[in-house]
């Protein structure tokens, strides 16, 4: 009878997140199979479902999607560069910091954690001052370094803590077996830490795909814009097109969700078993 | 092959110091044991060799070549961590051929001597696995093979048996001594198992903070201990030790007389008398003492017995028939008991 109770009780919270969570995506994705018309028909399913909506988009032919295929290429070429780059900085600093143990690594693991006191909205001004002193304003560069100073220091700290849990002996027992500093990190250190690279490469690129506010300050040309920020022309004039809208956010969400699913077996480690006892 | 040279060497972790000047001579093809409580400096000692630790001072020679500035990977020897550490994501083949491969061996010459040395170890059915999928003993002997398969000048082992259970310990105890025999490398080896130093040892150095106390054959070691802390470290069970004063060729301790080896001490010398438990056997007259615990093992028994407080320990070869409660006599062998000084602990 208890156990009945804990579980009813257990379902009773379930439903209503469940629904809390996926009804806005159940909201997008009715709005994007209905016609302009019945959009706003309060219907729970369009009385003629169509994928109109989707030819349009993928034709360019409305007046917001003249450039939408540019502008999802710019989304995804921002948000790789940007995942690439943390990625590669984030992992040198916490090989050197974790692994070889270089001085000041302290200071600058405290000083990533600081960082998060300043919330990134802040910065955005000092940002765009930044970019145009470097004549970057405009450039895809600038959203790509943007972004890559926001989420290194998180990365950073992510990496660091996964690279102490490395049992110390394997870089012991390649020192002996030979390997100089850059092979311990090519053939030892980067295979071991593939779930945790993973992890935080798709952390960085999603953040960057998702970025709303840098990219509106840091690109204003319609051919440089990504793709979020053309979402947000959408409902700069009086008579939206709602449809096209939401089914743009369709298409812009799906990567997102690819990308989680492809790398799932990534998110969990286990990949240590064995190195050492137990 | 090679002879490794230790001469005053010393280590510092911050202000303290952990080794206060070791001098040791290892000779060519020896297998040496250092020995000793954990913290006694002997890992320390190893990783000093290995290259995985800085020297403070003294120095280290391997055939005559000073290697205190030298990189692990110059200096030519091998280890086997107590850890086993196996790269968990290469197979078998791959962490056995990892130091071939980082020093450019043809791919032919490494498949090569992987294939002899897993066939040394009888490894050949694993080497396509990955360490996960292996048990203690087999990563253990996966961890040994990574050392052979270099054919390095030294072997250094710290504590690779203590993640084994007993019975495992026993065999690869025996898997080691004869891999040594067959390969006559120079084999310096860390526990702090005294039993797995005096099986396999050619010589055992005992440690204890931070220096050597003394250096000798197994037997050497257990049957003239140079002094008290070597003699309780030495043997199992441990020797028997207890306060008294020498008098006319005894020790008068415990309200009785322990007949001493002759010659020993000055008359009225305060002295520590140690007895091996094999060496203290019951007999017709003695020393009487009470029987607290009887322990059979079959091929001896362990007599815990009680002599004015003080519990000392026999063992009797075979079977007993004593049982707990009993008053018995002990007669210590003279030429078999050990005098030491009781201020130093030196022996006398």
């Amino acid at each position: 009878m208890r156990r009945f109770t804990r579980e009813a009780g257990l379902w009773l919270l379930a439903i209503p997140i469940l629904l809390w969570t996926l009804l806005p995506i159940y909201h997008i994705f009715l709005f994007s199979i209905s016609s302009k018309d019945s959009a706003f028909s309060g219907a729970l399913w369009p009385d003629k479902p169509t994928l109109r909506n989707f030819g349009t988009i993928v034709r360019e032919e409305h007046f917001y999607l003249h450039h939408f295929w540019v502008q999802i290429w710019n989304s995804l070429w921002i948000a790789v560069a940007a995942g690439a780059l943390t990625l590669a900085i984030a992992t040198c600093a916490a090989f050197a910091i974790s692994r070889l143990k270089v001085r000041g690594g302290r200071t600058v693991m405290n000083l990533a954690l600081f960082t998060y006191f300043i919330p990134a909205a802040f910065l955005a001004i000092p940002m765009y001052k930044a970019m145009g002193a470097y004549e970057l304003l405009n450039s895809r560069w600038s959203l790509v370094l943007a972004m890559v100073t926001l989420a290194a220091p998180y990365a950073i700290w992510v990496l660091k803590q996964a690279s102490d849990k490395l049992p110390y002996e394997l870089d012991e027992a390649a020192r002996m077996d030979g390997a100089t500093p850059l092979q311990l990190f090519r053939l030892v250190y980067l295979p071991l830490m593939t779930p945790s690279l993973v992890a935080i490469g798709t952390y960085a690129l999603l953040l960057a795909w998702n970025e709303y506010l840098y990219a509106y300050l840091l690109l204003s040309h319609e051919q440089t814009i990504t793709l979020a920020v053309a979402l947000g022309h959408f409902i700069s004039a009086d008579d939206s097109p709602w449809e096209l809208l939401m089914a743009t956010g369709l298409v812009y969400a799906l990567p997102p969700a690819a990308i989680y699913y492809a790398f799932r077996r990534y998110m969990v480690g286990g990949l240590t078993a064995g190195a050492v006892k137990a | 092959m090679a002879a490794v040279s230790f001469q005053e060497l010393r280590k510092n972790f911050g202000s303290t110091q952990v080794l206060h000047g070791i001098s040791l001579e290892i000779a060519d093809g020896e297998f040496m044991v250092l020995v000793g409580p954990s913290g006694c400096g002997k890992s320390t000692l190893l990783r000093m060799l290995a290259g995985l630790e800085d020297i403070t001072a003294g120095s280290i020679a391997i055939d005559d070549r000073v290697v205190n500035d030298l990189e692990s990977k110059d200096r030519d020897i091998a280890m086997v961590f107590q850890s086993y550490a196996l790269y968990p994501h290469m197979t078998v083949r791959d962490n056995m051929g990892f130091s071939l491969k980082l020093r450019k061996d043809k791919k032919t010459r490494i498949d090569e001597r992987v294939a002899r040395t897993a066939k040394i170890l009888n490894l050949e059915p694993y080497l396509e696995r990955y360490p996960r999928e292996l048990s203690g003993g087999q990563r253990q002997r996966v961890a040994m093979g990574r050392a052979i398969v270099r054919d390095p000048k030294v072997f250094l082992f710290d504590e690779p048996l203590s993640n084994l259970d007993a019975k495992l310990r026993v065999a690869m105890r025996a898997e080691i001594k004869a891999l040594h025999q067959r390969l006559q490398t120079t084999t310096v080896y860390v526990t702090h198992d005294q039993v797995e130093a005096m099986t396999m040892a050619d010589r055992i150095a005992v440690m204890n903070e931070g220096r050597i106390e003394q250096l000798g054959a197994p037997l050497e070691l257990y049957d003239r201990p140079a002094n008290l802390f070597v003699a309780q470290f030495i043997g199992s069970p441990a020797m028997n030790v207890f306060e008294g004063i020498l008098r006319d060729g005894a020790v008068e301790a415990l309200g009785a007389r322990w007949p001493a080896p002759k010659n020993k001490g000055i008359q009225g010398q305060p002295v520590r008398y140690g007895i091996r438990p094999e060496h203290l056997q019951p007999g017709r007259d003695g020393v009487p003492a009470e029987v607290v615990v009887v322990e059979p093992m079959g091929h001896e028994t362990e007599l815990l017995v009680r002599i004015n407080d003080i519990d000392l320990i026999v063992v009797m070869h075979g079977r007993s028939a004593h049982a707990p409660g009993e008053r018995i006599f002990l007669a210590p062998q003279a030429a078999n008991a050990h005098l030491f000084d009781a201020a130093s602990g030196r022996r006398i």
